[in-house]
């Protein structure tokens, strides 16, 4: 039973939504970063979930 | 995170964000992976974070809440139009695909060994690259945090002696704030 690598893609996606909102509604620059890393966090686990397969 | 006032419990949940993420990466057969992020970024990076928070105090109230009060449900409904686009795209382009089983097959030997393996062979070139960036990125940073030293005469020094030579007690510490 393996999960589908579309799920991996789609909690990706939500984390680089939040962090996108963390960017644009923090106002504090230390946030922003940490918002930043959230994004940077997400498009880490979007790419180790698309090395997984090999089409 | 993004509910909290509190930048340091934002911090705090954010750490919990990575050790969800490492968990996440050794469900995907990545073990080294999942080492480097704990190490990484929930040690070290959130450190460093928590520690310039803790150093400055960012909690400042909210001064410029007037300013942000459109920004803010716009965030949000653009970021929700994001999210089901990429979910229409992610079904689209991917499906509901499981792993290839080759993935097994390049982590023989060991994960960190396979990494290790394809970095410093194929993909040796672009690590050379990182490096570098990271090495202007640290130069970078030392020139921008460098303070030239104030620049002392001779007539201040020779003033400073005969302070010395008059009795006085030098007061340290009292003359750094301008």
């Amino acid at each position: 039973m393996r999960t589908p690598i579309a799920f991996y893609l789609m909690l990706s996606g939500i984390l680089f939504m939040l962090g996108t909102v963390g960017v644009l509604t923090r106002k504090n620059a230390l946030l922003i970063f940490m918002s930043v890393e959230l994004q940077l966090n997400a498009v880490n686990l979007a790419l180790v979930a698309r090395g997984c397969t090999t089409t | 995170m993004l509910l909290v006032r509190n930048a340091v419990h934002a911090a705090l949940f954010l750490i919990v964000n990575f050790f969800c993420l490492a968990v996440f990466y050794l469900l995907l057969d990545a073990p080294f992976l999942f080492a480097v992020q704990i190490v990484v970024y929930a040690g070290a990076i959130m450190v460093l974070f928590l520690f310039v928070i803790m150093l400055l105090g960012v909690d400042s109230g909210v001064p410029v809440r007037e300013r942000l009060l459109i920004q803010r449900p716009l965030a949000f409904v653009l970021a929700a139009a994001f999210v089901v686009e990429l979910f229409l795209a992610i079904r689209a382009g991917v499906g509901f695909a499981t792993r290839a089983p080759d993935v097994f097959a390049a982590n023989d030997g060991g994960n960190t060994q396979a990494v290790a393996k394809v970095l410093f062979t194929q993909y040796f070139f672009p690590f050379e690259v990182t490096s570098v960036l990271l090495l202007v990125a640290a130069i970078a940073a030392m020139v921008l945090a460098h303070r030239k030293a104030p620049t002392v005469t001779q007539a201040e020094i020779d003033a400073a002696a005969g302070k010395l030579e008059a009795g006085e007690m030098p007061v340290y510490g009292a003359g750094g704030a301008p």
